[in-house]
């Protein structure tokens, strides 16, 4: 088949996919703008296709797109007949702030698009070749999609030991699902699925940054992403850099949301997006168990029991998938790293390793960086706190934990940093900009964050919270 | 609070121009880090593909390291069947031969140790003269 005819067929699934998300998401969409909805259903639809997928797999392997349609009306009638109960049907969004597009977020969005676009040509101008792909994601996609006896084979076959069997499969099992809707493995159309990623994670972080800054905050957020190059390159199309960086931009938009209110709603939302997130990395578990920790230190600016309630919609799930994951690929052995490094005799090892470590970070990347970090720097200098500030924690001590899984490589620590710490970090930056962009005065109309905002958008605090 | 309080409204005005100055540095250095050549092949890459033409593997990017190996696995996955054990016999370095061979030859099962003995076949890529085995297109393959 021609790269014109999958293309649109794979476009065609995306879109159910978004289609069955939105049906879900529903029920659960309070408080959301209207680019926030369409990114949420694509994420929600496509962790629902994907067990529907496994739900039709495991009774026969030749899935194809007519059972997955139909699971899908099934769930949307549910859902309907569930909105009926509850006697809603609002289509409403909540409105970013703002009012009539003015030029200047015009000039931005279509900084962004074009950004956007760039990324698209890169990703469909070939099938996926990145190692990461051939090796892991792509390469267990295909197995699960085409073998009938497939996690026998994926966990258990001598042959495939260097395919990282401890991996989370999201992506894998996105790629079979796709590939079951389009009627067979086609690598280079499968790869709309990146773009399709970047483009919700520019409507994530445009939408949420809107609704608590500004319409132009918005769109120059939108544009930052977009522009983020290092991440959304060629050599990441088919690894799971680019899933994991819209995961980790939802988990932080969820739980910002969720201190502001802990309703069920958005306690949902916290609970689908940390399925998302843990089951797209091992580095994304690492982000939801940092951020119930940081719900925890938070816990008295919460009302009542809601912290709790929002620390078990983030650690539930990651604990579920953790067991689920487990009893798929049964017990598999860490080649990547050498824990006896942290054993009291091997200290002063680990010290030396943690130096070449960091030497290396001041050397390489912070140097090659030197000028952004410097302006984001000064921008923290200018501006005021906001709504995000409260994830720094998160991010601080999720670069820590990528420096000591560094010092405890198995292989070389710099060989490990060269490998790794760039794609790594670069994955963060859409969801680091929920901080940036959401500061006071840093961007017009960014302050009002600081006096409050509408109810429908923020509401009040219950008495007893902290201002 | 602090926002609340009245400021000076230049002082505003200053610190709102900089900070947006700022993050469009930081955005610039990002999108810097584009190499325009690169992106100019791969639209090409990506109007030819789109026009329906089939793209020589030396002008791709998975078989950077050898593009002679996409023929030969091509043929190798001709002539196998899906259910079949197929044994590589390839270069180790880099490990991107082994890493496509299980790739493009899926669902096969793809061994690389020539000495596991298991039935099935063995195929060598550019195997020398009089090595066992049909010849294929880039090396010989041998059931067994």
């Amino acid at each position: 088949m021609s790269l014109p005819a999958t293309a649109l067929r794979m476009l065609g699934a995306i879109a159910v996919a978004g289609a069955a998300g939105w049906a879900l998401m529903r029920l659960f969409d309070e408080g959301l703008g209207r680019l926030e909805k369409v990114a949420w259903s694509f994420a929600v639809g496509l962790v629902t296709q994907c067990g529907i997928y496994l739900f039709w797999r495991s009774l026969d392997p030749g899935v194809g797109w007519g059972r997955i349609l139909l699971a899908d009306g099934v769930l949307a009638g549910c859902s309907l007949v569930v909105r009926r109960a509850r006697g809603d049907f609002s289509l409403g969004s909540v409105r970013e702030k703002g009012g009539w597009p003015r030029p200047s977020i015009w000039l931005l969005a279509l900084v962004a698009a074009a950004g956007w676009s760039v990324f698209l040509v890169q990703a469909l101008s070939e099938p996926m070749w990145a190692t990461d792909f051939l090796a892991i994601w792509g390469l267990k996609g295909k197995v699960i999609f085409q073998t009938p006896q497939w996690a026998e084979r994926l966990f258990s076959d001598a042959g495939l030991f260097w395919s990282h069997r401890e991996y989370p499969l999201l992506v894998p099992v996105s790629l079979a699902t796709f590939a079951a809707m389009i009627g067979g493995w086609a690598d280079q159309a499968l790869a709309l699925l990146w773009p399709a990623c970047e483009l919700a994670t520019i409507l994530t972080v445009a939408g949420f940054v809107g609704r608590h800054a500004s319409g132009f905050a918005g769109a120059g957020a939108a544009a930052l992403v977009a522009l983020c190059f290092p991440l959304f390159q060629a050599v990441n199309v088919g690894t799971a850099e680019v899933p994991l960086a819209f995961a980790l931009t939802l988990v932080g938009c969820a739980l910002l949301d969720v201190m502001e209110s802990g309703s069920a709603a958005r306690l949902a939302r916290l609970a689908a997006a940390s399925v998302f997130c843990v089951s797209t990395k091992q580095e994304g578990t690492l982000f939801v168990v940092l951020s119930a920790l940081v719900l925890t230190t938070r816990h008295r600016r919460m009302p009542g029991r809601k912290w709790a309630g929002a620390g078990l919609a983030l650690l539930a799930p990651a604990a579920a998938h953790w067991v689920l994951l487990r009893l798929v690929t049964g017990p598999q052995s860490r080649r990547d790293f050498d824990f006896t490094l942290l054993a009291p005799g091997r200290w002063s090892e680990l010290a030396v390793r943690m130096e070449t470590v960091l030497r290396r970070f001041v050397e390489t990347e912070a140097r090659t960086a030197l000028i952004p970090l410097l302006a984001i720097a000064a921008f923290l200098l200018v501006t005021r706190r906001g709504v995000g500030d409260v994830l720094w924690p998160i991010f601080a001590v999720q670069l820590a934990c990528y420096a000591v899984a560094f010092s405890i490589s198995a292989y070389d620590p710099a060989y490990a940093f060269d490998a790794a710490f760039r794609r790594l970090a670069v994955a963060l930056f859409p969801a680091f900009l929920l901080i940036l962009c959401t500061r006071g005065v840093g961007i017009e109309g960014a302050d009002v964050i600081q006096t409050g905002s509408p109810p429908s958008v923020r509401p009040p605090k219950p008495e007893g919270s902290a201002a | 609070m602090r926002s609340s309080s009245p400021r000076p409204r230049s002082g505003l005005s200053f610190r709102r121009t900089a900070a947006a100055a700022l993050l469009a540095i930081v955005g610039i250095a990002l999108a810097t880090s584009l190499k325009p050549r690169e992106f100019a092949r791969r639209a090409d890459l990506l109007v030819r593909a789109l026009r329906g033409e089939t793209i020589p593997s030396g002008q791709g990017t998975r078989y950077w390291f050898d593009p002679a190996y996409a023929e030969f696995l091509e043929e190798v996955r001709r002539r196998t069947p899906e259910d079949a054990r197929v044994v590589i016999l390839a270069p180790r370095v880099p490990d991107t031969y082994a890493y496509l061979a299980v790739y493009v030859l899926a669902p096969r099962r793809v061994l690389t140790d020539p000495g596991s003995g298991e039935p099935g076949f063995v195929a060598s890529y550019r195997s020398a003269p009089g090595a066992r085995g049909e010849p294929i297109t880039q090396g010989t393959l041998e059931r067994r």
